[in-house]
């Protein structure tokens, strides 16, 4: 291995794992502002510029606060319970990190310093997109062994309840991804973004606008956030498979959520949002990068908000949407966006249109149909262990 | 040389975590090892430039099977084992006899036979290229298969249902 391919990787990696984290800290802040803005608070709004007798004068709308998060994690005690299985409780929080870690290297994400590099990026990989639902998967078995390691019965129940949902709804995601890989005609994520300049963004058409929503949706449960964070949730649970955690651990688990909240909204911008693709790209390629950020933020943005807005589902609710809702409307749209694809083949002007329109229709029918279809199910909850 | 320290490295781990998994007596440490051994197989995969293969390993290996063993693992009772008792079993003899034959008869040969590895050359679209095989030349074993898993799948819809008994009529009262 020469050192000029060494020189590159690190090049290519290292600004994944400085920017990031960066981002995770600014995000944490923009949340809890963003929810006490929702639920009528103000939010940290005291720590300023840290590490001066400043501090709490220019306070900067609280923007010192992730800093001050982090050390005050840092110097917790690790608690680590009597009868837990005191290697797996280490290695969970790790093993949370680093599939959330890795699959960020499967973002077409072009910084302006690497292009003169060897092709080393991850993204040209000729099955990025499979690689990138294969990794995040393994997010599972780190939750899995956070709740069995920790000997608690309401992690156990967190864990078990994290395994069922991410099986449940990994199917539909990658099933309306799927859509987006089959029009390309290619899994690789550079070619992705790339057919779609010139807005030709697949969330602009009948079927991507449906495949987006079911990816949208589905990358919620698959990283645990509201309203589908039954695995912590604290009303039922105490904090689901963390219940034990503290300290450090505690503060790994919660970068690695956040950051596979990164990583999913990057694939959602990849696959639907034209990737780098927006005003002023041509003229100053620098600025893609910006855009791809942008855009991941508008996503996260949309998450905080649903979070501040929707109650957590019910068990049953979860399971039946994702199999009775999701699965089929993402199947039927499989096969829409095929039929259309080759009778857009032959069709031009107006019969296009039609087609779209009729794209449109079929799967809005089809949605509300699936609805009508679950609604008689449901019905109060019956209990079997309690009256 | 960087493939050769990979190569010999991945091999350690696989080897080493198809052990543990089969040594353990704490089974979910045991399903862990044999994921361990799964990801070796699957950078063994990458390293021969197989990317796809390496991809489904993950996705199918760890995402699914590993998974299905955990929840099967739950639903038994007497999770740990106890890790004080040796692993003995009295076939253990004749078990090397035959490790021991498979290899010099089977295994040594084929290695002896084949040339040289060469550096490997990276296939054009390897993925596009199996797609348009699953397609064209494999259709039907696939459409077979799929046939085969749907009804396993129903099987097991069915038998998880079980048998529904009529409700009796307020017999109780």
């Amino acid at each position: 291995m020469s050192l000029d391919l060494i020189r590159d990787i690190l090049i290519a990696t290292v600004p994944l794992l400085v920017i990031f984290p960066t981002l995770f800290a600014f995000t944490t802040w923009l949340e809890r502002k963003a929810l006490a803005r929702i639920q009528n608070r103000v939010g940290p709004n005291k720590v300023g510029v840290p590490l001066t007798r400043y501090g709490g004068r220019f306070s900067l709308f609280g923007l010192g606060q992730p800093l001050a998060d982090g050390i005050k994690m840092l110097f917790k005690e690790n608690i680590v319970p009597r009868d837990a299985d005191r290697l797996f409780h280490l290695l969970a929080p790790i093993l949370a990190l680093i599939p959330a870690m890795l699959v960020l290297c499967f973002l077409p994400l072009e910084f302006p310093w690497t292009e003169s590099l060897l092709p080393v990026q991850a993204f040209l990989l000729d099955g990025a997109v499979i690689f990138f639902f294969a990794i995040t998967g393994l997010n599972t078995l780190a939750i899995f062994m956070a709740g069995w390691a920790s000997h608690n019965k309401y992690s156990l129940l967190g864990g078990m309840r994290a395994i069922a949902q991410m099986i449940s709804y990994e199917i539909p995601l990658v099933l309306s991804a799927v859509v987006v890989v089959m029009m390309v005609g290619s899994l690789n994520a550079a070619e992705i973004a790339n057919a779609q300049a010139d807005w030709n963004w697949f969330v602009f058409t009948p079927w991507g606008l449906a495949a987006f929503v079911i990816f949208f949706i589905a990358s919620l449960a698959e990283i645990n956030r509201s309203p589908f964070d039954l695995p912590e949730a604290e009303s039922e649970i105490i904090a689901g498979y963390f219940t034990e955690y503290s300290g450090f651990k505690f503060a790994l688990f919660f970068l690695g959520e956040y950051i596979a909240m990164f990583a999913i909204s990057g694939l959602a911008v990849t696959l639907f949002l034209g990737g780098g693709a927006g005003p002023g790209v041509a003229a100053l390629p620098w600025l893609s990068t910006v855009w791809f950020i942008a855009k991941i933020f508008a996503l996260i943005a949309v998450m905080i908000w649903l979070r501040g807005t929707l109650p957590r589902l019910r068990v049953d609710q979860l399971m039946g949407f994702a199999w009775k809702f999701l699965l089929p409307l993402s199947i039927l749209n499989i096969i829409v966006a095929g039929f259309a694809w080759h009778a857009q083949q032959q069709a031009s002007g107006i019969l296009k249109a039609i087609i779209w329109v009729a794209c449109l229709l079929i799967l809005y029918a089809t949605a509300k149909g699936l609805d009508q279809l679950n609604r008689p199910n449901v019905r109060p909850r019956e209990y079997k262990y309690a009256e | 040389m960087s493939e050769q320290i990979a190569f010999w490295m991945l091999s350690a781990i696989a080897v080493l975590g198809a052990l543990v998994a089969v040594r353990k007596r704490n089974l979910i440490h045991g399903v862990f090892a044999l994921m361990i051994f799964f990801a070796a197989l699957s950078g063994l995969f990458l390293l021969l430039l197989a990317e796809f293969i390496a991809a489904v390993q993950i996705l199918v290996y760890i995402g699914a099977v590993g998974i299905l063993l955990l929840f099967a693992i739950m639903l038994t009772e007497r999770v740990t084992g106890d890790d004080g008792r040796r692993m003995t079993s009295r076939g253990w003899f004749w078990g090397l006899v035959v490790a021991a034959a498979v290899f010099v008869i089977l295994l040594l040969p084929a290695i002896q036979e084949l040339p040289p590895p060469e550096a490997a050359q990276a296939i054009d679209p390897s993925v596009k290229e199996l797609g348009h095989k699953l397609m064209n030349p494999y259709v039907v074993t696939l459409e077979v298969l799929a046939l085969l898993l749907t009804a396993a799948l129903i099987g097991a819809v069915t038998a998880a249902q079980g048998v529904r008994i009529p409700k009796e009529e307020d017999s109780s009262e």
